[in-house]
Parts: C-alpha cells; sequence; structure tokens
C-alpha cells in the first residue's frame, strides 16, 4: 500500500506544507487552520474580547456603561449555531444603511435594521431585496423577499420568497440590562418555487428594529442582532 | 496518515456546515473499478455532475486505483491504475493503465430504468477491456436493481453467443481497440441494491467476468462462485468504505475519496470583508469638490498613487501605475492573490473611491499579466456608489461596466519601481506524479525577477526527498524526447529545471505575444516563440507558436553532450468555450520528435478554479513506434487550494496522467502559455463568478 499512500500523502503535503519565500501567497497550512478557527462567526469573538473583555463577569448594567463611554452605537449579534457572541460597531453609514464590523472583517448591512449583506463569513448574503420596517408593520399583506447568495461555485444564485408578517403582541424585552416596550413581528417567508421556508423575528419598538433574528443564508443559518446603545 | 486525516477532518468540518442537499434521489455508488456500479459490476447509473472520485480497491493480490470524473449528466471517464502482485513467477508484479468512458443512454424516468453504456479499458493492451450495456431501476428508496449484458472480460462467464460477430484479437499497441468493442461472447450480469440508511448500503451481484486471467492462466484469484456480496459505509459525502466478498473466495476492500468540484468545502472564500465604497458629497452641497484643479498639483500623483498602493496591498494588488484626468483614473493592476479577477477588481474599485478625488467620474482598471494589460474594465464611479446595497447589484453592476481591450498605458502614467518587489522567491515542497500513486516528493526553489514591465527573468531548481518510482528504460525507436524521463529524474538531482528570459508584449490589440529563451524544461532549451488573437469578449481564440530547441542532458546541468538532438517545433491553435465552462483546445503542428498532427483537447474549468479535462495526439508515428498505447493521450486537472481552504490563493495542484507515455506527440513544456493566463481577465473569464466583484 506503500504508493497510495505517498500519493494521499503527497496530496496532503502539498496542500499542507508551506515552505518559504517572498511569494505573496500566504501559507496555505495556516489559511487551513486559520479557514477552521475563522469559519463563519468566530470572526466575532475577537470583537467581543476587545469590546466587551469575555472574562470579566460584569453585570450587563455595568457593561452597558462600559460600552456607552465609547459615545457610539453599538450592536449585539450573536449566533447560537456558532456559539459567538460579539459587540459591533458601525463602520459605514449611507443612504440609510448601516454597516457593522468587527475588527477582523466579518461585516453585516442592514438597512433601518433588516439584514441586506454580509461580507467575510463565508456563506455571505451578497445582498438582498428586502423589506422596510414599515412593510413588516402592515401585518398581513403580502411581498416579495429575495436573497441574492454566490453558490459554493461562485456562481450568482437568488432565492425568492413570498413574505406575510403576523403580530404576536407586546412584548418586553431587556436588551443588556435595559427593558424595552415592543411589539414583536413574524414574518414568515415561502419559497416561490423549489420549497422551503424562512422566518424571521422582529421585535420593534416605535419606528425602529430594537431586537431581532434575520435568517442569513443556509450555511448561517439564523443570527440574532440586538441595538444595545443608539 | 496523519496530514491527510487532518486535511480530510477539514473537507469534513466544511461540510458540516454545508447544508448538503440530502441524498434522496440515490445518486449511484462507485464499485470496485472507481466507476458507477455494484460490486465487481457496473450499473445504468451516473454519479451526480461533475462529481470527482479516487477510488482504492483491493482484491486479494490485485490493486486497482481509479480517477473518475463526471465530465457531463450524462459523460463520465476514469483513469485507472491496476497491478497484479507476483503475476509473473519471474517478473514479479504486472501493472496497466486503462482508461473508460461511459455515457448515460437513459436517464432513469418513472418507468424506464437509467441506462449506460460503457467501454472500459477501450485503448489499453486489453488486460481489462470490456464493453457492458447496463439498466438500473430504483424501487422506492431503498432498492435498486441492476442487469446488464457485457462483452469482453464481462462477457467470459455465463455467456449467450456472439450476437455482433466474433471478437478479433487485442492489438497489442492498443489504439483505441475499436474493432473489438461489443464483439465476441456476451453475457449477462445483474445485481441489487439495498440502501438500509443515509450510510449503509448492502449490495449483492452476479457476475459475469470468469476472470481469466487471474484464475485460469496466472492462479491469483480464485473464482469459485459468480456471486458477489458486499457492504458498503458512507462516513461523510467525502469519503465511502466497502468490504466484499469476492467470487466465493476472495476479500476485497475499496475506498473512495469523493470531491464536488462546485461546491468549496467552506462554502464561500472567507477573506476578509471589503471597506465600503466612499460615498462623495452631493454636488449641490459642495461644489469645490468636484473642481478638478487637483489635477495641476504637481505631488497629486504621487501622493494619490501611494494611497492606492497602501489599501490595495491589503488585497495583495500592486500597483504597476497610475493614469488621471479630472475625471478619469486608468490604474493598472498585478493582483497576486485573489483567485477570482472580478474580485480583485471590485476591490480595486473601492479602493479608487477612497481615494481619487471627487471630480473623477471613471474608473477603469487594467489587470496586468506577465507585465501585459489583459483586459480593460470600466466602472463608473456613480454606479458603484448607487448599487453598493442595491438588491441583485452584481448582475445590475455587470450590465453597466465595459469590458474592452486594455490598450497601451497611458504616455502620462505614473509608475513606481518601488511599489512592488521585482524579485520573487519561494522553496516549496512539491510532489511530481507520473502515476496516480508513483512519483516523487522534493524541494523546489524558484525565484523571479522582473527586470522591466514584460521581461521576467526566472528559474527553479529542484531537489527529490523521497521517491517510488520504478526504474524504467526507455525502448523507444524514436528520438527519446520524454521517454528518458525517469533517466532524468533519477540522474538529476537536484537539477535545474529551468532558467529562462521571457517577454511579453501586446503587439496590437487583441493580439498577445511571448517570447522564452533558456532552459524552458527539464529535458529541452532553446526558444520558444507565441502570439495569441484573443479580442476581450471572444469565445474564440487563435495562437500560433514556434520553437527551436535542443536536448538537456540527463544530469540536470547546462550541457548539451548526452543527445546531440535539436528540433524546430511549432503549432497552431484554435481555442473556443462552449460555454457553462466547457473549454476546446485544436493543435495542429510538429512535435518534439518530428513528428507532425494534432492534438484535440476538452477541458470543464469551474469558477473556483477547478479543472478536469482530457487530451489526444495523433500523429504520423506509427503505434509501432509509439510504443505500448499506439498514440499520446490522457488526463489533467488542476485542484485549486482556495477550494479546499476557503482562502484567497492562486496557487493549486496541477496533475497529468498519461496511460503510456511515448514520444510520439511530446510538446516543449513552456510555463506562461499565453491563452490561460489571459483568459481570466476577459469576459469569460470574469463573468462566472462576476458576483465576487462586490466580495
Amino acid at each position: 500500500m506503500k504508493p497510495v499512500k505517498l500519493a494521499l500523502a503527497g496530496l496532503a503535503a502539498v496542500a499542507l506544507l508551506a515552505g518559504c519565500g517572498n511569494d505573496t501567497t500566504p501559507n496555505p497550512m495556516a489559511a487551513a487552520v486559520g479557514a477552521v478557527a475563522k469559519t463563519g462567526m468566530a470572526k466575532l469573538k475577537g470583537q467581543s474580547a476587545e469590546a466587551a473583555p469575555a472574562a470579566q463577569p460584569a453585570s450587563p448594567e455595568a457593561l452597558r456603561a462600559e460600552l456607552a463611554q465609547a459615545g457610539q452605537p453599538i450592536l449585539l449579534v450573536s449566533s447560537k449555531a456558532l456559539g459567538q457572541t460579539g459587540f459591533l460597531t458601525v463602520s459605514d453609514a449611507k443612504g440609510g444603511v448601516l454597516t457593522w464590523a468587527t475588527p477582523d472583517g466579518a461585516t453585516f448591512s442592514q438597512r433601518d435594521g433588516v439584514l441586506i449583506q454580509t461580507r467575510g463569513l463565508g456563506f455571505d448574503l451578497m445582498s438582498a431585496q428586502a423589506p422596510s420596517v414599515g412593510q413588516l408593520r402592515q401585518v398581513g399583506t403580502s411581498y416579495q423577499r429575495v436573497y441574492f447568495f454566490l453558490g459554493p461555485d461562485d456562481q450568482g444564485t437568488r432565492r425568492t420568497y413570498d413574505c406575510v408578517t403576523s403580530s404576536l403582541g407586546a412584548e418586553r424585552i431587556e436588551v443588556l440590562g435595559r427593558a424595552h416596550a415592543t411589539t414583536r413581528l413574524t414574518e414568515t417567508c415561502t419559497r416561490s418555487s423549489g420549497g422551503g421556508k424562512v422566518t424571521n423575528e422582529f421585535w420593534i419598538e416605535g419606528a425602529m428594529i430594537r431586537q431581532s433574528r434575520q435568517w442569513v443564508s443556509g450555511g448561517l443559518g439564523h443570527i440574532d442582532f440586538a441595538r444595545v446603545i443608539d | 496518515m496523519q496530514p491527510s486525516s487532518r486535511l480530510l477532518a477539514l473537507l469534513a468540518l466544511g461540510t458540516a456546515l454545508v447544508s448538503a442537499p440530502a441524498l434522496a434521489e440515490m445518486p449511484g455508488t462507485l464499485n470496485l473499478n472507481g466507476a458507477t456500479g455494484l460490486i465487481d459490476m457496473p450499473s445504468g447509473d451516473a454519479q451526480r455532475d461533475a462529481t470527482f472520485s479516487f477510488s482504492t480497491a483491493l482484491i486479494g493480490p490485485v490493486t486497482r486505483s481509479t480517477l473518475s470524473f463526471q465530465f457531463s449528466e450524462r459523460l463520465s471517464g476514469s483513469f485507472r491504475f491496476q497491478t497484479w502482485r507476483d503475476f509473473d513467477p519471474v517478473a514479479g508484479d504486472e501493472s496497466d493503465r486503462s482508461i473508460d468512458l461511459r455515457y448515460q443512454v437513459l436517464k432513469e424516468g418513472r418507468i424506464a430504468p437509467a441506462l449506460t453504456i460503457g467501454l472500459q479499458d477501450l485503448t489499453g493492451r486489453g488486460l481489462y477491456s470490456s464493453e457492458y450495456v447496463a439498466a438500473t431501476k430504483t424501487f422506492g428508496d431503498k432498492v435498486k436493481v441492476t442487469a446488464g449484458l457485457g462483452w469482453g472480460r464481462l462477457g467470459s462467464d455465463g455467456g449467450i453467443g456472439s450476437p455482433f460477430g466474433s471478437r478479433p484479437p487485442v492489438d497489442p499497441l492498443g489504439v483505441p481497440n475499436a474493432d473489438q468493442w461489443f464483439r465476441g461472447e456476451a453475457a449477462p450480469f445483474a445485481g441489487l441494491e439495498y440502501r438500509v440508511n443515509d450510510d449503509w448500503t448492502l449490495k449483492a451481484e452476479y457476475s459475469s467476468d470468469a476472470y481469466v486471467l487471474e484464475d485460469a492462466e496466472r492462479g491469483l484469484i480464485q473464482r469459485d462462485s459468480p456471486f458477489n456480496f458486499g457492504v458498503e459505509y458512507q462516513r461523510s459525502p467525502y469519503m465511502r468504505f466497502g468490504a466484499y466478498s469476492l467470487y466465493g473466495s476472495e476479500l476485497a476492500l475499496a475506498f473512495h475519496i469523493i470531491l464536488d468540484p462546485k461546491s468549496r468545502a467552506t462554502g464561500g472564500i472567507v477573506g476578509k470583508a471589503p471597506v465600503p465604497v466612499k460615498a462623495r458629497p452631493a454636488r449641490a452641497a459642495d461644489p469645490e469638490a468636484y473642481d478638478g484643479g487637483w489635477v495641476s498639483q504637481p505631488d497629486a500623483g504621487p501622493i494619490l498613487r501611494q494611497n492606492l498602493a497602501k489599501r490595495l496591498a491589503r488585497d495583495g494588488i500592486a500597483v504597476e501605475n497610475l493614469a488621471y484626468t479630472a475625471d478619469t483614473v486608468q490604474v493598472r493592476i498585478r493582483n497576486g492573490r485573489i483567485d477570482a479577477g472580478s474580485q480583485a477588481i471590485g476591490r480595486t474599485a473601492r479602493a479608487l473611491s477612497h481615494v481619487m478625488p471627487a471630480s473623477v467620474e471613471v474608473f477603469e482598471i487594467v489587470p496586468v499579466v506577465n507585465g501585459i494589460g489583459a483586459s480593460k474594465v470600466t466602472i463608473r464611479r456613480s454606479d458603484l456608489e448607487a448599487l453598493e446595497y442595491t438588491a441583485d447589484n452584481a448582475t445590475l453592476l455587470r450590465e453597466r461596466v465595459t469590458v474592452t481591450d486594455a490598450g497601451p498605458a497611458p504616455a502620462w502614467s505614473l509608475g513606481d519601481e518601488e511599489l512592488y518587489p521585482k524579485f520573487r522567491w519561494s522553496l516549496r515542497p512539491v510532489v511530481r506524479l507520473s502515476e496516480p500513486m508513483e512519483g516523487d516528493v522534493g524541494l523546489r526553489l524558484s525565484a523571479n525577477y522582473d527586470m522591466a514591465p514584460g521581461w521576467v527573468l526566472s528559474g527553479s531548481i529542484y531537489k527529490e526527498i523521497a521517491s517510488n518510482r520504478e526504474t524504467s528504460v526507455s525502448t523507444s525507436t524514436l528520438p527519446r524526447v520524454r521517454t528518458d524521463g525517469a533517466r532524468y529524474s533519477e540522474l538529476g538531482d537536484p537539477a535545474l529545471e529551468k532558467l529562462t528570459l521571457a517577454w511579453f508584449a501586446r503587439p496590437a490589440d487583441s493580439f498577445y505575444s511571448r517570447l522564452s529563451v533558456g532552459y524552458l524544461e527539464r529535458m529541452h532549451a532553446g526558444v520558444s516563440g507565441e502570439l495569441l488573437w484573443k479580442p476581450v469578449d471572444s469565445q474564440l481564440a487563435l495562437g500560433a507558436e514556434v520553437n527551436y530547441s535542443r536536448q538537456r542532458d540527463t544530469d540536470g546541468g547546462l550541457g548539451f553532450g548526452e543527445y546531440d538532438y535539436d528540433i524546430v517545433t511549432g503549432h497552431v491553435s484554435a481555442y473556443y468555450d462552449f460555454g457553462n465552462g466547457y473549454l476546446g483546445q485544436l493543435d495542429v503542428g510538429r512535435y518534439l520528435a518530428g513528428d507532425v498532427g494534432a492534438t484535440v483537447s476538452v477541458d470543464r474549468v469551474f469558477a473556483n478554479g477547478w479543472r478536469v479535462g482530457a487530451f489526444a495526439t495523433v500523429t504520423d508515428v506509427s503505434a509501432e513506434d509509439f510504443g505500448e498505447g499506439g498514440f499520446d493521450k490522457g488526463v489533467r486537472l488542476t485542484i485549486p487550494f482556495n477550494w479546499a481552504l476557503g482562502t484567497d490563493t492562486r496557487r493549486g495542484l496541477d496533475l497529468n496522467f498519461r496511460p503510456n507515455g511515448g514520444d510520439g506527440g511530446a510538446r516543449l513544456s513552456v510555463d506562461d502559455r499565453l491563452y490561460q493566463s489571459i483568459r481570466e481577465y476577459h469576459t469569460d473569464g470574469l463573468d462566472p463568478d462576476w458576483g465576487r466583484v462586490w466580495r
């Protein structure tokens, strides 16, 4: 079995060993480890370590006070699937779109709190035709939602859904030690063709989305967002 | 195997994250031949489109290693390396390479079964030759029943007569054995698959292969019964194992690595998010920002160029030069890392939105390959600003972007010799495979020096570390332009593989040229000139190449004393992009041994960089002179590292396999042939993964 082993070892060796030089290509082994470590939301950890030292068992109120000192809006992002949580700051604001960034290069773009793009996560949402907050609040009227992705072969794909929201009534929620009176909406989207269903949850306070659980992509599932500091 | 299991673990982790569709439709499974089938018999099924597999099977003293690729939904092919241990009491082991083709004539319908016609070992010495027609029908989601009729080996037991006449003996030279196909005794075979659950499958079959070679002739395998039984375990989408009882006497094991070039293991590329496009102030609000007066400031150019270079360096993009007017900027970039041309262009456009004054409305981005502009992508800044957060922004931007001929660099452009390293070197481990399981592992030290735009001095030295290559002595009657390869590997250690000076240029619109001089490859040295015509939006390209070369000594040094062989070779080539990733190429000309003929090759390329293809060369060298195999042919593949790693890298693994190496139909192996490097930035290269422009 020696030849087979050599072939396999060879394939692996090429992929894993890096060599050296000043050529611009990165170290594939480091990259491999990095890919595993970083795939998806692991990136957020860097943020949480910076903005809110994880080791420090602070009370939510203390944490909020600390965050407020930065004097800028803060978004709490967490992914159950990847077990990551982080506090994000705004890296770009224009035309009603806020882009929230982690320091090591993942971003979430939201139009009035509705997620329309992500970058740097691998299974990114490339763009979206998404409802406005006003649309979400019109309970019972249906509309179309379109998600645009890059397939695993890097070709563009789209998924079109017919959506409708329903109200679950008033709900009092707590975001990092502060209570908010919200209306809870569920957005239910069914695939126009090919089956499949997506649900998003929104907790709306006045005219803004205070908290949400929004679907990102098949690879990442849902991500939770909460506006901690306006 | 520690490293390989780590790689596989990585792959497996990747899939865990992908929401892989359930295998509800029960695609075909692989058999001991690495082909779609039962245990030792084929079936009417096919693999999912583009599936690539590497299979190893042990059947007593017989080992079969097979690479298979589902080239399209219906067509698939295999390259197999088979060894028989203790084949001959004197000569010892025997090995043989074979090529299969299968075509699924009928896809399974509600009533109709899947029907496949296959040719196994269609061009070899015939040790493994057979042809078959197999039909497979699925019942429910658990059971598959296969029945078929085989010829050749697959018609050697339980024959029912010879419907298409008698089978002539194999031409020992193994040109396609077309006069044998479907001739001679035909015999039925049949089998059953039962899928216990997603992971486990049971199989049973009735084989029509008498194993005449292994049993009657050589006594290697005793065939007591035509019935085979087995169990298979699907460990992950990437791995499948099988254990079988064969012919009442043997145990067999199979291991398959199954890869899907369409799916990157980590989903999308995991590189860092791009910087947001920088919005300009509204013209009405700040008309002064739009004033073009900055153009006349003497230090504007160097500052802009420096700022841009700094931003782009993060993405491994170097600025070759920058030219601007008050409303247009042209930047020439060299993309060193990002595997998708569209993404490199998107990153450059974003950086320009930060660097250029508001009066600049038109961004012209010229990707430069080997010192020559490959194309010019023109993006309006206001489109970039308007579409950044728009739904389906990739399609909308593409409609507004033009891709045109690069044209010459503007005369007033600002180059900067300090902006990128002119000297690059690397020391890397390399695997050189001469067979799926045979080759050597070593270290390659390579260096490049960019003397001036388009002028590159490069060289490499290779030192072997370990090898399982078998010593072979050429018996070729032609000039030994290739068949002494083993000697070169053995005697030239370490060897100067290459030492060349190359000059790349764009002599006119849509024309590209290359001139390489020096030690072009490990066996030949000389001069190679190439001219390519390829308009940016054309599916067709035409090229011509002329070379003069002398054969090098086998010791890997600089000398030419050993062979006293020199020759002028050359080709005219046509390249055609058939769409959906299928590329064809035809080369007609004179080959290294002085033979004249043509090469046809077909490749399937994927947007993420995977490439799988096959080639065949027929020249006026007779089959006798060529030796075993009759003519040159083989398969080739490129596996990009970014597919497995999910990060930006342009590197990959290139492999070529030939069932029989000969001296006929051989071409110089020159680096940086023009078509592939230019095509990446033409519309047919940019459009398949254009969406990455926003990544």
